[in-house]
């Protein structure tokens, strides 16, 4: 297994008490494989991924629990000398607003090339040699030119390329990608995340895709973990997921999508709001939302049931799980 | 048929681009919108697709006023509205209101949500008197959905589903006949987008309003809209019913934007077509000549450079009735075979009157 995460929980300390972000998150991806994490905004995918990383902020955030372990390794345990080794070089992170991820004062060459000075002792002539082939291999025109421009003369797609080549410079076994295309339009979104699942085939990397977009996700994951208030409540291989979901939460999201057929009624929508995270409902955080919420919803934490079917595993967050998947 | 209720022709909205402090020369212009046309019918729904930078956004602009246009007409039931003034104009105004993208910065966070709502009446005291305004802005507060008695509180005391619905509570205030909204929901988490678009839909029927909604999101605007007009570049390149544009698109734009929509559906991954356009969207300083599409269209040939193809019913599709006889801006207007088979979007099968050659 390249990167396996266990029970971790993270919080962090605010002027209204305690967010819980992270409420025992386990999740894996192996190599060559698309692992989708998909939520709405605070339900902790992000967060997630930054521990996972190494770049969560320590304060106000705090892991309380959990491992991390890449390559067996766990990643918690190590100084942050050793994980900074680990960082750029092993795994890597796309973010999602590439404007604000990159420097505005230094050429993107230099950004690119600073990879190969700081990690692996190249001179700044090689450095930029090697940044050059980086544009070429993310198809951005003119690398030779362009590597002497500043981030702001390049378009967005163009930056999020610059970024991906930059993730891809020391050649990680791990992609991390904080909802790569959001920021884009559907027909550069189309470009990028063909480019991406392109290179991660050439070079058999693990890739994480967080994200909020059920459309993305069916094109391109293996695997999805839904999530909703820190929790994974639904974890599944993806073409199972869409036939047949087993929450509530995922049926919920599914059934909001506009579909040709309803045109003209009502869409599905899932009733209030998503919870604050310093006051997580006890129970399943999911109950005052669910049309099939019953008493033990609200007293008993479900746990991640075990709801394979065929071969592949599953797992549903719902003590009615039985229902949902066949009702 | 009866008069459109707004009409919009040959709407052109020129940002200057000037050099020099003391004595500017104009060096050229930002083309946002380079000559819209469009109509909309008491009680429809047009939605505008296109990415960012086409302009759509602008036009909404212009639509209330909130921009001048360069040029053009927009006319509110038969009447010009772009050169009026003073009480005329407050008087138009009043019927045409708009619902903005960011509920987060288009809610002033020293007003209280009453005084937001209210602060229409304010100008418009006709439309309230004193006393009743109160009343009046519980009452909004409650066709939105939001409980009455949040009359007092401040706009970061609400999550961005419910602010939304603030400033739908604000664009309806006036009683007017036209909404515009510009991107409503895009801002909105995936599980609550859909609690404001039902919103919006029972809005219709209960006030009677006519929406302009324009979002990039082409499957919440296919729920919505009536008919759809899709820009690129500052020009509406094809427009339609909305089962015409997307079952049976005729302009490349609109194919490739079509096939780029990520389907939520696993299963069409491998016999998916995509079209992939190449390269970004030109500068709206430097718009291509001829047709503006053709620096990224795969069909591009010389005509595409010399003639600017006419928003119309192309030719081959003229003496039709099917549905691929719609306007489309392209010289080599044709449907695509993609279209007839593609899975999720269904489609009829082979109706009368579309003949249809796949690409080339």
């Amino acid at each position: 297994m390249l990167l396996e995460v266990r029970d971790l929980h993270v919080e962090f300390h605010t002027r209204d008490g305690v967010a819980r972000a992270v409420n025992g998150v386990s999740y894996a991806v192996e190599a060559g494989e698309t692992l989708a994490v998909l939520g709405e905004s605070g339900s902790g995918k992000s967060v997630t991924a930054q521990a996972v990383m190494g770049i969560l902020d320590m304060p106000p955030g705090r892991i309380t629990a959990g491992e991390v372990l890449f390559e067996g390794r766990d990643l918690l345990k190590l100084k942050e000398e050793e994980r900074r080794k680990v960082r750029g070089a092993e795994m890597a992170m796309i973010f999602q607003d590439a404007l604000s991820s990159l420097n505005p004062v230094l050429t993107v060459g230099d950004q690119l090339g600073e990879m190969f000075t700081v990690h692996r002792g190249m001179s700044r002539k090689d450095a930029r040699a090697k940044a050059v082939e980086l544009m070429d291999r993310v198809r951005i025109p003119a690398a030779r030119e362009r590597v002497r421009q500043y981030p702001h003369q390049f378009s967005g797609g163009m930056r999020q390329r610059i970024m991906i080549a930059m993730a891809m410079a020391l050649e990680p076994k791990l992609i991390i990608a904080d909802e790569p295309t959001t920021a884009l339009d559907v027909t550069v979104q189309a470009q990028v995340m063909e480019l991406l699942a392109e290179l991660q085939r050439e070079f058999r990397m693990g890739l994480i895709l967080i994200t909020h977009d059920l459309g993305v996700v069916a094109d391109v994951a293996d695997k999805i973990a839904v999530m909703y208030a820190g929790r994974i409540v639904e974890s599944a291989p993806v073409h199972d997921i869409y036939k047949a979901p087993a929450h509530p939460y995922t049926r919920g999201l599914l059934d909001s999508i506009p579909r040709l057929d309803q045109k003209g009624r009502e869409l599905y929508a899932i009733k209030g709001l998503p919870p604050n995270l310093t006051r997580i409902p006890p129970g399943c955080a999911f109950h005052p939302r669910c049309p099939m919420a019953q008493e033990v919803c609200r007293t008993d934490v479900p746990p991640l049931y075990d709801v394979t079917e065929s071969d592949a595993e599953r797992g549903s967050a719902c003590h009615f799980w039985r229902e949902c998947l066949h009702g | 048929m009866a008069e459109p209720i707004l009409e919009v022709r040959g709407l052109v909205k020129h940002y200057p681009l000037t050099r020099g402090i003391l004595f500017k020369r104009q060096i050229g212009a930002v083309k946002a919108v380079d000559g819209v046309d469009f109509h909309l019918d008491r009680g429809e729904t047009l939605g505008i697709v296109g990415e960012s930078g086409c302009g759509k956004s602008t036009v909404a602009k212009m639509l209330v006023h909130l921009e001048r246009p360069t040029a053009g007409e927009i006319r509110y039931k038969g009447e010009d509205i772009t050169r009026l003034s003073g009480k005329a104009l407050k008087a138009v105004r009043r019927n045409i209101q708009m619902v903005f993208q960011d509920p987060y910065t288009s809610l002033n966070p020293r007003m209280t949500v009453g005084d937001i709502i209210g602060e229409a009446y304010d100008i418009h005291p006709e439309v309230a008197p004193k006393g009743e305004r109160r009343k009046r802005v519980q009452h909004l507060l409650d066709v939105v959905g939001l409980n009455p008695e949040y009359i007092n509180r401040y706009p970061h005391q609400f999550s961005g589903g419910q602010r939304q619905r603030i400033g739908i509570a604000r664009g309806l205030a006036l009683r007017p006949e036209i909404i515009v909204a510009d991107e409503p929901v895009s801002a909105l988490d995936v599980s609550v987008q859909a609690q404001v678009i039902n919103l919006l839909a029972r809005l219709q029927d209960e006030f009677d309003l006519s929406y302009i909604f324009i979002a990039h999101d082409l499957s919440i605007v296919r729920h919505i809209s009536d008919r759809v007009g899709v820009m690129y570049l500052g020009r509406i390149v094809e427009t339609g019913r909305d089962a015409e544009i997307y079952d049976h698109p005729t302009h490349p734009y609109t194919q490739a934007l079509l096939s780029a929509v990520p389907v939520p559906d696993p299963e069409a991954r491998e016999h998916r077509e995509r079209i992939m356009l190449t390269g970004d969207v030109p500068s709206p300083t430097d718009i291509p000549s001829g047709c503006r599409f053709r620096t990224r269209c795969w069909k591009a040939r010389e005509r595409c450079a010399l003639e600017v193809p006419a928003l119309a019913v192309p030719e081959e599709f003229r003496d039709t009735s099917g549905p691929a006889a719609h306007d489309s801006a392209c010289h080599f207007a044709e449907t695509l075979p993609m279209w007839r088979s593609a899975p999720g979007r269904a489609v009829p099968p082979e109706e009368g009157g579309e003949h249809g050659s796949g690409p080339e």
